[in-house]
């Protein structure tokens, strides 16, 4: 009889069991759900973090030179718009200005690299710098021939000729746009959301007329002036690459760690005899010939 | 149960035989079976009750996960304060909006409030008199039914009651107007109540309407702040939110179905799925648990990704499983679900095949929106040949339509016959009757036959026109082999057979393993392949044209790059070695054509490469020689114009070679730049084995039976091999084969084991994890990447091994076929009824037959036809640049609505717009030149004034045409040679594809359609121009404003070197006016990034006026519509006064040309221009019309191509 009970015991201890594990089974998803409660949603994506001065900053100073002589300042032929000759008696194409091996119209400015307690130039943010950047039109020439902007900093184009321009820059990342401006219109106001180096700007009517906008997310940057100065202030200590572009020549590009309060010179110099930059050759991928058609309506 | 043996000795004093038997009821218990029992039965019931509420249900707890994640997400929201909302709200835009409807409101406010008081009386009013006055109505209308009813005598006494009634003075407590609500006592009798009533009434509604008045400011401005707040925050406002926590906080656990009876569709999946149709934005991060991957769970509770798509295809009408296949019916487990178990016909597409899904309803559509991956297929299925050895309906457009035409033209005939029949019959039997009204009738069945008969004939003569032209459109996707001799390096022929992706990585050509003696599976069989690939090359060569292209001298290579990289070429070409390759793959590489062309064969190909060595006669199934010609008297001319028959027979001729390559109108000089360009990009004279042995004629019967097996005619034309059928198999519902019809062969269990079938192994050579395979994705993409996989291993004999050939296809491209064949289930494999399927009609049929025409000639090379899609010239590095991008071929998103389309089909017919090709109906190709340059031809000589637009070459600026060499024999001439029509400033050429009117009709539907305009195009008529207009046109134009005469060409050619855009004399044949109106606005709208800039004019009122500061003298007192003005304008422009307009605009250049000279190219070519035009219009007599006859104003003199040519040199001569 022994046996006989304990097998019945043990079946009846296995059935218990079993109904246990039912039941603690049955509850289990509702733990799992508390546990979920206050845990649901994603993490939102990494903000950019404001930037405070924290009064360390450094600046970095240099001259922009160019080995070699300068190619021979080409003369542009305005006599399609007799309007423009007025204004500019002696066009000349400004790809190249040098004067004593000294560069102007090169863009300097931080392409990215990290401040000094880690955060990536890229991550921060600034404040919009109130006033706004002026491109103007005048004796058919865009002045200045590059200009360097803040995203959502206001720019200002004006025409101060006596003839019709339009304004087209040719953005990748930003919306294109190409409004005409007459003699004496008022100013066109813009602002550039996405960072972008650089936005050509032309004027279809006047195919001389070039200008070159860059724009980025901070206020590092500066353009070279006749004496070939740039001076790129405020900046957090941190290690930067620099960027010095030129446009013709292929861009220049350096590692400067700035310290707290430093004023750090970092020089640039282009070979007038180097290549030219140029976006032709190079290893292209393949091209489709076949597209990934859009939706249209019918 | 024993005893134990104690007990059994107690007992044992009685008799054995005394001792009863064992009492099994006192002896046993059966307690324990029963206690088994129980608990099994409870265990049972327990199991039973969880499967029921659990077990059965796992998407339960998936709703309760839902609803937890979703609700915590919600609210994190919300406590973030929405900030999108808030933002808003604050933005001055919004508090300007907010305060105008705030002071509109108030504005209203004191009269509102007055009306608001009326009304109030009136209610109070009419609240008093309304019953009295419905009593009093009731008990008349009482009475009168009683007269009704009445008998005669009593009529009248009743009607006395009734007046009586009426009369009777009913005492009202009116409240006072003045609403102090004072009441004084008013008596009225029932027609006075009547009256106030419905005064009051009529007086309510007027107040009410002016109320609405009053206050329509605010409620207009009101609607504008909300709709700035709807505009401005992308994501859900406070207040949708807090709803839709609300429902989950009151959320039904249930079985969420779609029941979409005629279709048969029961879809749960929106049990589980449950974010499918949120309003809100799901994605797998959103509903992920905190600091964790997305799970499981995250991923199935997204919402759709495509709205749209939604919205096309409400699942209330179509369910889910109909796109993504799967078992929506089933809910106890996600393998179920998804239909992934064993034998389900349709599982759930996977995601990279989900397009797949498209197809079964979509197989009609060429193009199909929001999914590229499905039409990538198809355009690969297409342009890589795939369809030269397999059949998949709809893609024969050419030939099942010649054989539909000629099976319907025979049924005409019949019909016919049969009609002719009857119609004697008719007569004759009309003459027996005696009826007239019977033989009347009789006559009038003859007549209608007869007049029946007419019209079928007609039907019959433009099914033969299709068919004729049908013949020409028929394409091959390889180049025509029957030019070998002509054309290739006769070494270089095996070696290219051998392995051509060796030769030209990616290369539409597959590579044969049977040709190829060192491939894997040809190894076995020892030098077979050798020999198959020498009988091959050896047939083709014997077989091919002999003769000898016309000696070229070599051109200037540089100049041959310049156009190369900029007339277009690289749209379908590409150039640059395996890993370097730059442009498109539509067409060939062209990197080592040097190796393996003649040069001068090149040449001849690239100055027109639709030319054919020697016309094919289908009727006698071979080519036709000089002697076919000269024996019938006729010169030997053969194009797709007047010289496509058969001089034997009559039969329409295969005039041209079979390529969907278009004709550059080069000169020859370019063509010889271009090939030497070409030939300089290669080593050069790479040296070959020795192949003698070609010239074998043993080999050639040997080479003509492999040829055959192998399907060679599929893509290539091959001589002997004209009527070649398909060898593959059909796909056209490839996808519901079932599986156990998919020969795995020996591949079947790596296949259901995930095994690599190179490997064997669990991960493939390059490392990756393989999964199971076991299904028709698996079988497709092992069978593209390698076809003869499902031979390994198998003992066969060599000619019955798997014939398909291995395609160069890039991992995207397998996919996008896999995709294709997965969809393609037909309707017999389609889980959803046929009726479900879509058939475009009208406009969405002329789209889709566009498609077709568009993707042949890879027009999406140069042109973006959708918005959006990149053109692959754009792409290229050469138009990277802010003016490269300028140079880009325009953009055709609106083309149906820019232009006439009768001009788009003269544009289309021939491009260059010099009259080189003409109206439909005689399309001429330059015939066959023969080999010495003697021009037996009968073509058209290009008149002078087309050789002299020839040379003037506009933007090409190429070296002088025809320079005397004894050694170049000139080709037939090149009409509108070195010549766009309309953008003569584009350095890239819109080449002359010799479409057939077939193509042309449809290509112009096509634009049509997509810009929604109707056919026949009508031309709208403009009114004239006032004086007064006029005037003002011309100031505009001409003020330092309005800088047109800039960028438009004019025809001045020292002024069109700088010109970038079209000439305005074109606009009045070329653009409707709609279209111009809408550009000039802002031109950005219609095609972003165009040269043509924005803010030319400004709102003022309802009116555009031109946005200019300057002050024009015939603006005052124009109340007009200034874009309308200048539309207007340009579409009526003539010669005369854009020459005046010219002289007179301070933006338009000095620098014009001498008068009365006769190098005048621009008089000469727009005199001829403008004759050729006349030529035309007079051609298109139906288009002309259907115009009304244009008043007597410039435009009409503008038709008159004398005066235009008189005026025109007037001008030109008067010109100070």
């Amino acid at each position: 009889m022994n046996s006989v009970k304990s097998t019945r015991s043990l079946i009846a201890l296995l059935i218990m069991l079993a109904m246990l594990l039912f039941v603690s089974g049955c509850s289990k998803s509702d733990d799992d759900e508390v546990a979920d409660d206050n845990s649901g949603g994603g993490d939102s994506a990494p903000a950019t973090v404001k930037y405070t001065p924290s009064g360390n900053e450094g600046q970095i100073n240099g001259t922009v030179t160019l080995n070699g002589t300068a190619p021979e300042a080409k003369k542009i032929s305005m006599d399609a718009d007799p309007a423009c000759a007025a204004n500019n008696p002696n066009p000349i194409v400004e790809d190249v200005v040098a004067k004593d091996g000294k560069l102007q119209n090169v863009f300097v400015y931080v392409k990215d690299g990290k401040t000094a307690d880690g955060k990536s130039i890229a991550g921060l943010s600034f404040d919009t710098p109130a006033e706004a950047k002026v491109l103007d039109q005048k004796g058919c020439h865009y002045v200045p021939h590059v200009l360097g902007i803040q995203i959502k900093q206001k720019l200002t184009v004006t025409n101060s000729d006596p003839t019709t321009h339009n304004v087209h820059p040719g953005p990748a990342k930003n919306p294109e746009w190409n409004q005409s401006q007459g003699p004496g219109a008022p100013p066109i106001e813009k602002t550039f959301d996405r960072s972008e180096v650089l936005i050509p700007v032309k004027c279809n009517q006047h195919p001389w007329m070039k200008s070159y906008i860059g724009v980025l997310s901070h206020p590092f940057y500066a353009v070279t002036g006749a004496d070939g100065k740039f001076e790129i202030k405020g900046l957090p200590p941190g290690t930067y690459t620099i960027v010095a572009w030129q446009g013709k020549y292929p861009e220049k590009s350096q590692s400067v760690t700035v310290g707290v309060k430093e004023v750090k010179t970092q020089d640039f110099a282009f070979d007038a005899s180097g290549a030219t930059a140029s976006i032709e050759g190079g290893s292209l991928k393949m091209m489709p010939a076949i597209e990934f058609p859009m939706p249209m309506k019918h | 149960m024993a005893e134990t043996p104690a007990d059994a000795d107690a007992l044992v004093k009685k008799e054995p035989e005394a001792v009863p038997a064992k009492d099994p009821i006192v002896s046993t218990s059966t307690s324990g079976i029963l206690l088994v029992s129980a608990l099994l039965l409870m265990a049972v019931l327990a199991w039973a009750l969880y499967d029921e509420a659990y077990g059965q249900r796992p998407w339960k707890d998936m709703q309760r996960t839902f609803v937890a994640r979703e609700t915590s997400y919600l609210k994190r929201l919300k406590r973030n304060g929405n900030q999108t909302e808030k933002e808003v709200k604050e933005s001055p835009e919004y508090q300007q909006l907010a305060s105008d409807a705030q002071t509109a409101k108030e504005a209203a406010e004191p009269e509102r409030k007055e009306i608001e008081e009326k009304v109030r009386v009136i209610d109070q009013q009419l609240a008093a008199i309304t019953d009295d006055f419905q009593n009093k109505r009731g008990k008349i209308t009482v009475a009168n039914y009683k007269i009704e009813t009445a008998s005669a005598s009593a009529k009248d006494k009743l009607r006395r009651e009734v007046e009586q009634e009426r009369q009777e003075q009913i005492k009202i407590k009116m409240p006072a107007d003045d609403g102090s609500g004072r009441t004084e006592e008013q008596k009225f009798t029932y027609p006075e109540l009547e009256t106030k009533y419905l005064q009051l009434k009529d007086d309510k509604a007027q107040l009410l309407a002016h109320q609405a008045d009053v206050l329509k400011n605010y409620n207009d401005l009101a609607k504008k702040r909300d709709e700035y707040l709807k505009d401005h925050i992308t994501g859900l406002t406070d207040d949708q939110i807090t709803k839709l926590i609300e429902r989950n906080n009151h959320f039904d656990y249930t079985l969420r179905q779609i029941n979409v009876t005629d279709a048969n569709i029961v879809d749960r999946c929106e049990t589980c799925h449950l974010g499918i149709r949120e309003p809100l934005t799901i994605t797998p991060a959103t509903l992920k648990l905190r600091g964790k991957k997305p799970d499981e769970d995250a991923r199935a509770f997204v919402s759709h990704p495509s709205k749209e798509l939604l919205q096309i295809h409400d699942p209330e009408k179509f369910g889910c499983s109909s796109c993504h296949g799967g078992n929506g019916r089933a809910t106890t487990d996600v393998v179920k679900a998804h239909g992934l178990n064993p034998f389900w016909l349709h599982p759930l597409h996977e995601r990279d095949n989900m397009e797949a899904g498209c197809q079964q309803c979509h197989s009609n559509d060429r193009v199909l929106d929001f999914a590229p991956n499905l039409t990538l297929g198809k355009d690969l299925f297409q342009q890589r040949g795939c369809v030269g050895c397999h059949r998949f309906e709809g893609y024969d457009r050419e030939t099942d339509g010649l054989s539909n035409a000629r099976q319907t033209i025979k049924q005409l005939e019949e019909q016919m016959t049969t009609n002719d029949r009857e119609s004697r019959q008719a007569v004759a039997a009309s003459a027996t009757v005696t009826d007239d009204a019977e033989a009347q009738k009789l006559l009038a069945r003859a007549e209608k036959l007869k007049v029946d008969n007419s019209q079928i004939a007609a039907r019959i003569e433009q099914l033969n026109t299709q068919s004729r032209y049908l013949m020409q459109d028929q394409k091959k996707v390889g180049p025509n082999l029957k030019d070998v001799r002509l054309k290739l390096r006769k070494e270089w022929i095996p070696v290219w057979l051998q392995n051509p992706q060796a030769f030209r990585p990616g290369t539409k050509m597959p590579t044969f393993w049977y040709l190829n003696e060192g491939h894997e599976l040809s190894k076995k069989y020892g030098d077979k392949a050798d020999q198959e690939r020498k009988a091959i090359a050896a047939y083709l060569w014997q077989s091919a044209f002999e003769g000898q292209v016309s000696k070229q001298d070599a051109g200037n290579a540089s100049h041959g790059e310049e156009l190369f990289k900029t007339k277009g070429c690289m749209a379908c070409h590409s150039i640059g070695d395996a890993d370097n390759q730059v442009g498109g793959t539509f067409a060939a590489n062209l990197q080592r054509v040097g190796e393996k062309a003649n040069f001068e064969y090149i040449v001849r190909w690239i100055y027109n490469p639709r030319e054919r060595w020697s016309p094919y006669c289908p009727k006698e199934k071979r080519d036709l020689t000089r002697e076919d010609y000269e024996k019938n008297n006729k010169p030997y001319v053969f194009d797709t114009g007047m010289h496509s028959k058969c001089p034997n027979d009559g039969a329409e001729l295969q005039v041209q070679n079979m390529t969907v390559m278009p004709n550059f109108r080069l000169s020859q000089e370019d063509a010889r730049d271009l090939a030497t360009y070409l030939f300089s990009l290669s080593s050069g004279h790479t040296s070959y084995p020795d192949a003698s042995y070609m010239d074998d004629p043993n080999l050639k019967n040997q080479g003509f039976t492999l040829i055959k097996q192998y399907g060679c005619a599929g893509c290539h034309e091959i001589k002997g091999f004209e009527e070649e059928q398909r060898i593959g198999k059909e796909l056209t519902a490839e996808g519901s084969t079932p599986i156990e019809r998919l020969d795995f062969a020996l591949m079947t269990q790596p296949a259901e084991q995930g095994l690599d079938p190179l490997t064997l192994k669990k991960t493939d050579s390059s490392g990756k994890k393989v999964s199971e395979w076991y299904n028709h994705k698996g079988f497709f993409e092992h069978k593209l990447t390698d076809p003869s996989i499902y031979d390994r291993g198998k003992e066969k004999d060599w000619k019955d091994h798997l014939r398909m050939p291995q395609p160069y296809l890039t991992p995207e491209w397998k996919t996008a076929l896999t995709t294709f064949l997965l969809g393609s289930v037909g309707p017999e494999g389609a889980n959803v009824p046929a009726s479900m399927f879509y058939n475009p009609k009208d406009r969405g049929r002329d789209i889709q037959d566009g498609w077709w025409i568009i993707k042949k000639y890879n027009c999406m090379g140069c042109h973006t036809v959708q918005v959006g899609q990149k053109s692959v010239l754009s792409t290229l590095p050469q138009f990277q640049t802010q003016d490269g991008k300028e140079q880009l071929p325009p953009a055709l998103t609106t083309e149906g609505a820019r232009v006439d389309p009768n001009w788009l089909l003269r544009f289309l017919t021939d491009p260059s717009l010099s009259g080189g090709g003409s109206s439909s109906g005689d399309l001429t190709a330059p015939g066959h030149t023969g080999m010495s340059g003697a021009n037996g031809s009968s073509s058209p000589q290009p008149s002078a004034a087309e050789r002299m637009l020839a040379g003037e070459s506009g933007a090409s600026g190429n070296q002088p045409r025809s320079r005397a060499n004894a050694n170049n024999a000139d080709f037939q001439p090149q009409p509108g040679a070195n010549h766009n029509g309309v953008r003569l400033y584009l350095k890239p050429r819109m080449p002359t594809f010799n479409f057939s009117p077939n193509e042309l009709r449809t290509l112009v539907r096509f634009f049509l359609a997509v810009s929604s305009q109707q056919e026949p195009y009508i031309k709208e008529q403009l009114e004239p121009l006032t004086d007064q207009e006029r005037n003002l046109a011309r100031e505009i134009f001409g003020s330092r404003s309005a800088p047109c005469l800039k960028c438009h060409l004019t025809g001045n050619p020292e002024h069109d070197k700088s010109a970038s855009a079209p000439n305005f004399l074109m606009a009045s044949e070329r653009l409707k006016p709609g279209w111009t109106f809408r550009w000039l606005l802002d031109p950005q709208r219609v095609i972003p990034g165009t040269a043509m800039p924005s803010d030319l004019f400004k709102k003022d009122g309802e009116r555009w006026v031109f946005n200019s500061t300057e002050q024009f003298k015939s603006a005052e007192n124009y109340h007009g519509d200034e874009a309308q003005l200048l539309t207007r304008y340009i579409l009526q422009l003539t010669p005369a006064e854009q020459a005046r307009l010219a002289s007179s605009s301070p933006s338009a250049p000095s620098g014009r040309t001498q008068t009365g000279d006769n190098q005048n190219t621009t008089a000469a070519s727009s005199t001829h221009h403008a004759r050729r035009n006349h030529e035309k219009q007079s051609r298109f007599k139906h288009q002309a019309s259907a115009r009304a006859p244009s008043p007597a104003s410039e435009s009409q003199r503008a038709r008159d191509p004398a005066i235009i040519a008189m005026v025109r040199h007037l001008s030109l001569n008067l010109a100070p």
